[in-house]
C-alpha cells in the first residue's frame, strides 16, 4: 500500500507543473541557504503567504524543495568562506574550510553535496518504515501523551540551547505566556486581550515566525552593513577553484559507515521535537570523531568530518516529519513554518493525518527527497555563481525581502493587525538576537502552549480529576515521563562528555 | 464550448424573460466564504460556482474571509450593496445559536435575505466498533455520566450534544479541544471517552472499517440499516437538529434578483456534476427555494430559543 502510494507520488512530482514547483523551491533553497543570516526559515516564512493560492501539493513541492535545498546552499559557504550558510552548516566548517584553503574545496563540496543527497534518501526511508504504524502510534497517543509530548518537547528544547539553560526557560516562558492569550480551547473564556477583538483567536502563528526570523534576520544585517563576504577579505581576494568534485562524490561511497551513522543520528534527533539540524549535524561530527582511529586529523582537513554533519544535517528533514506531521508538534523553526503551511492548505496535523492524508504526506516525502537529490545536483553545478550571491550589498537585500515579506502578512487574511504583530514581533526577534536569547524557545513554546494546556485539561477531565495515576497506568506515557526527565539529565552529562574530550584532544595534541 | 452555447442559451432565455432580469448579472458575482480555504462550507462553494456560473453566465467568485468563528465573512455580506453581486453561504444553526445566546455576530440573521438551503447534515450518535453498549439505553445505563468528544464549546454538534442528551435525560461530560471531527472520532476508538455525536457522513468513513459503531441517528426516518432513530424511541424533536449550508445575501435584495440566484442554485443542484460530487463525498444536498429557506430559519431560532437556558 505504502510503495504505491509513493510511486504515485513520484509520479505526480515528475509531470510538469509540480516539478516546476520543485524546481523553484530548491534554486529558492539554494540561494538562501547560500546567504548566512538567511536560512531556510526565513525562505519558508517568505513563502507561506505565498503559497495561499496555490494547490496543496504544489505548495508542499515548493516547501520541501526549499527545506531539502537549503542545508547543502549554506555548506557551500561553510566550505568555501568560513561562515555557516545555515546554523546546522556550522559543524561542516570545522574540516570543510581547511579542506578549502589547502585547494580541495571540490572534493569538500562534492562529498557534502553527495552526503546530503544520501542523508536525505535514508531519513526519508526510515520515515517510510513508520507509516505502516501510523494507526498504533495514533492509538497509543491520546491526550495524556500528548501533553506529556509538549512538556518533552519544551524541555529539550529548553537543554538544547547550549549553555544558555535560563536564557532558553526565559525566552519559553514569554513563548507560553503569549500562547496564552485568547479563548480557552476548552471552556471558551477569554484571557489576556485586553479588550482587543484581533486578540480573540490568540496570537497567530504566521505574523508571528515572519517577524520572528525574517524581519529581526533583516534588522540584524542592516544594522551591520556591508555586505555578507565582507568579513572574509582573505577570501573575496582569491580567484575561487572547484575541481575535485569527483572524488568527493565517490569518497562518501568509499566511507559508508560515516554516512550510516550520520544519517541515523540525524533522523532520531529529527524524530525528537525541539532537537533539529544544529544538534544533529554536532553530535554526527563529534560522534564520528570520538570513534576515530585518528581523531587529530579531524580540524585539519578529514573528509569525514564532511561527510557525517551533512548526511545528518539532511537525514533530520526526515525525522522530524513525524512529529510535525503526526503530532502537530514542530521540531525545528523550519518544521514550525511547515506546520503553518500544512494549517493554511486545510491539513490540520494530527494523528489522523497519517491515516487520512496519505497522498499530501507521500507526495511531500517525495517532494524533500527530489529536493535533496535535485539540490545537490543542481548546486554542484552552481556553487561557483552561488558563492557570488555573498556579495550582494544587503542595501539591496534588506528592503526586498522586508517588502516581500510584510505584503505576504497582509496578502494572507488582509488584516493590517497581522502587519503590525509582524513588526512587533521582529522589533521583539532583534532585541532577543542582540541580548542571546533563543528565538526558536519563544516560538516552539507559542506553538506547544495551546496543545499542552488543552491537553492537559482534557486528561483532567478524562481521568475524573486524577490527572496523575491515569498517566502513570499507560506504557507510552511512562517512557515519555522517563524521557523527560533524562533530557534534564543530558546537559551535565554532555558536559562531562566534553571534559572527557577535552583531555583527549591535549593528551592527543603532544 | 460546451459551455459557452449553455451560456448563451441562458442569456437569450433571459432576455426573453423580460428586460427587468436582462440586466442581471452583469458583472461576477463574488461567494463569500466566512471559513478558511479547504473546510467543508469551502468545498461546497466552491463545487457549486461553477455550475451556478452556467446559468448566470457570469463568473462566481468565491472569496474567503475567515475569522471570529465565521461573523467576518457574514458581516461583509451585510455590509456589501444589495444588489445581487454579494452573496455567501452561511453556518447554520451555529449562528441561529450564537444570536440566540445573545452574542454579538456583527449582523442580524433576521435581515439576511435568504436565498437557498443547499445541504444539510443529520447527526448520529457512535461508540467504540467492539464496544458492548448497542443502544442508546445502553449507553445512558453505564452508571457515570457519559463522556463525548467534541472539538470546540461552541461546535454545532457540541451544542447539539448537551441539548439531545439534556432531552433524553442523561448526564454528560462534554470534552472539547480535539483538533478536527477525525479526531474526536479516534478519541472514541481509542476509549478514552464512551461516545461521540457527529454528523452521520462523518462517521461512515469509521463504522465502515468496524472502528466505530452507529447506536442511533437523530432522524425521522432509517437512515442507517439496523440503527433506531431518536423518532422511534419517542424523541421526534431531536430530529431537528442539523447542520445546514445555507446561501443568503445583504439585506432588502430586489425579488428579481433572488429569484434568478435560486433558481441559478437550483439548476446547480439538480446538475450532474453536483449530484456524482454528492454522492462521491457523502454530501445530503437537500435544496429549499428562497421561501422555504426563510421559513427553515425562522423556524430554527424558535427552536434554539427554547434551549437558551441550557446552552448558557
Amino acid at each position: 500500500m505504502g510503495f504505491d502510494a509513493l510511486l504515485s507520488a513520484a509520479a505526480e512530482v515528475a509531470s510538469g507543473g509540480s516539478f516546476l514547483y520543485l524546481l523553484a523551491g530548491i534554486l529558492l533553497g539554494l540561494c538562501f541557504g547560500v546567504i548566512p543570516g538567511l536560512g531556510g526559515t526565513t525562505a519558508l516564512a517568505l513563502l507561506i503567504p505565498v503559497t495561499f493560492g496555490m494547490d496543496k501539493l504544489d505548495a508542499m513541492y515548493l516547501a520541501g524543495g526549499v527545506m531539502g535545498a537549503t542545508s547543502f546552499g549554506g555548506s557551500i559557504t561553510a566550505i568555501l568562506l568560513n561562515t555557516p550558510g545555515t546554523a546546522p552548516n556550522a559543524a561542516t566548517t570545522f574540516d570543510g574550510y581547511p579542506l578549502a584553503r589547502q585547494g580541495k574545496g571540490g572534493l569538500a563540496i562534492g562529498a557534502a553535496a553527495c552526503a546530503s543527497a544520501m542523508g536525505g534518501v535514508i531519513g526519508l526511508f526510515t520515515l517510510i518504515l513508520f507509516i505502516p504504524l501510523a494507526k498504533e502510534i495514533v492509538l497509543s497517543f491520546g491526550p495524556a501523551e500528548f501533553f506529556l509530548l509538549t512538556v518533552l518537547g519544551l524541555t529539550a528544547i529548553a537543554v538544547s540551547v547550549r549553555g544558555k539553560l535560563l536564557r532558553g526557560l526565559i525566552a519559553g516562558c514569554l513563548g507560553l505566556m503569549l500562547a496564552f492569550v485568547g479563548s480557552d480551547a476548552i471552556t471558551g473564556d477569554l484571557r489576556f486581550t485586553g479588550g482587543v477583538n484581533y486578540l480573540w483567536d490568540g496570537i497567530p502563528l504566521v505574523p508571528t515566525l515572519t517577524g520572528m526570523f525574517a524581519i529581526s534576520q533583516m534588522m540584524e544585517l542592516a544594522l551591520k552593513g556591508g555586505s555578507v563576504a565582507d568579513k572574509n577579505g582573505e577570501v573575496r581576494a582569491e580567484r575561487i577553484e572547484i575541481s575535485g568534485v569527483w572524488d568527493g562524490v565517490l569518497s562518501v561511497f568509499k566511507n559508508w559507515t560515516v554516512l550510516l551513522r550520520g544519517s541515523f543520528i540525524g533522523t532520531v534527533i529529527g524524530a525528537i521535537p525541539g532537537l533539529g539540524g544544529t544538534v544533529a549535524s554536532f553530535l554526527a561530527y563529534s560522534s564520528v570523531v570520538q570513534t576515530a582511529k585518528d581523531p587529530e586529523t579531524y580540524g585539519k582537513g578529514n573528509i569525514r568530518g564532511v561527510i557525517a554533519p551533512e548526511s545528518a544535517n539532511n537525514a533530520k528533514d526526515g525525522g522530524s516529519l513525524i512529529p510535525t506531521v503526526a503530532f502537530g508538534i514542530p521540531g525545528s523553526a523550519e518544521t514550525a513554518l511547515f506546520l503553518g503551511i500544512l494549517v493554511l492548505h486545510g491539513i490540520d496535523p494530527g494523528p489522523s493525518i497519517l491515516l487520512y492524508h496519505e497522498r499530501e504526506i507521500y507526495g511531500l516525502i517525495v517532494a524533500i527527497t527530489g529536493a535533496a537529490v535535485g539540490a545537490s545536483l543542481i548546486g554542484l553545478l552552481l556553487s561557483r555563481f552561488l558563492v557570488l550571491i555573498t556579495r550582494v550589498d544587503v542595501g539591496i537585500v534588506v528592503p526586498v525581502v522586508v517588502a516581500v515579506s510584510l505584503t505576504g502578512v497582509y496578502v494572507l487574511d488582509g488584516r493590517m493587525a497581522d502587519v503590525l504583530l509582524t513588526v512587533v514581533m521582529g522589533v521583539i526577534g532583534y532585541l532577543m538576537i542582540r541580548f542571546d536569547y533563543p528565538r526558536l524557545t519563544l516560538v516552539i513554546a507559542l506553538v506547544l502552549g495551546e496543545t499542552a494546556e488543552k491537553s492537559f485539561h482534557q486528561v483532567q477531565l478524562i481521568s475524573d480529576g486524577h490527572a496523575l495515576e491515569f498517566m502513570m497506568a499507560r506504557p507510552v506515557s511512562m517512557l515519555l515521563i522517563v524521557a523527560t526527565l533524562l533530557t534534564f539529565l543530558l546537559p551535565i552529562g554532555r558536559k562531562m562528555l566534553e571534559g572527557a574530550r577535552r583531555r583527549r584532544a591535549t593528551t592527543g595534541g603532544l | 464550448m460546451n459551455v459557452s452555447i449553455k451560456a448563451g442559451v441562458a442569456a437569450l432565455a433571459i432576455a426573453l424573460a423580460g428586460p427587468a432580469l436582462a440586466e442581471y448579472p452583469e458583472k461576477p458575482v463574488t461567494f463569500v466564504v466566512p471559513y478558511g480555504a479547504g473546510g467543508g462550507f469551502d468545498t461546497i462553494a466552491r463545487t457549486f460556482a461553477p455550475e451556478v456560473e452556467k446559468t448566470l453566465g457570469q463568473t462566481v467568485v468565491p472569496e474567503n474571509i475567515k475569522g471570529a468563528s465565521g461573523t467576518r465573512g457574514g458581516q461583509a455580506v451585510a455590509r456589501a450593496k444589495p444588489d445581487g453581486y454579494t452573496i455567501g453561504i452561511y453556518n447554520i444553526p451555529g449562528l441561529t445559536v450564537a444570536e440566540t445566546l445573545g452574542r454579538d455576530i456583527g449582523f442580524s440573521l433576521n435581515e439576511v435575505t435568504w436565498i437557498a438551503n443547499l445541504a444539510e447534515s443529520k447527526y448520529a450518535v457512535a461508540v467504540k466498533g467492539d464496544s458492548e453498549i448497542n443502544s442508546l439505553e445502553d449507553l445512558c445505563a453505564l452508571g457515570h455520566p457519559i463522556k463525548l468528544s467534541d472539538t470546540g464549546k461552541d461546535s454545532t454538534s457540541s451544542i447539539t450534544a448537551v441539548i439531545a442528551f439534556d432531552i433524553l435525560g442523561c448526564e454528560i461530560v462534554n470534552i472539547t479541544g480535539y483538533g478536527g471531527s477525525n479526531d474526536t472520532m479516534i478519541a472514541v476508538m481509542r476509549g478514552e471517552v464512551d461516545a461521540t455525536l457527529k454528523p452521520i457522513t462523518s462517521l461512515a468513513k469509521y463504522t465502515e472499517t468496524g472502528d466505530l459503531k452507529l447506536i442511533a441517528t437523530l432522524t425521522d426516518e432509517t437512515v442507517v440499516e439496523g440503527v433506531q432513530t431518536t423518532s422511534e424511541l419517542g424523541h421526534p424533536e431531536l430530529a431537528k437538529f442539523g447542520l445546514n449550508r445555507v446561501v443568503g445575501g445583504p439585506p432588502n435584495m430586489p425579488a428579481d434578483v433572488v429569484a434568478k440566484l435560486a433558481e441559478a442554485f437550483r439548476n446547480a443542484a439538480e446538475s450532474d456534476e453536483i449530484k456524482t460530487w454528492a454522492d462521491g463525498t457523502g454530501t445530503e444536498l437537500r435544496y429549499l427555494n428562497a421561501e422555504d429557506t426563510k421559513a427553515m430559519m425562522g423556524d430554527l431560532s424558535k427552536f434554539y430559543l427554547q434551549f437558551k437556558d441550557k446552552l448558557q
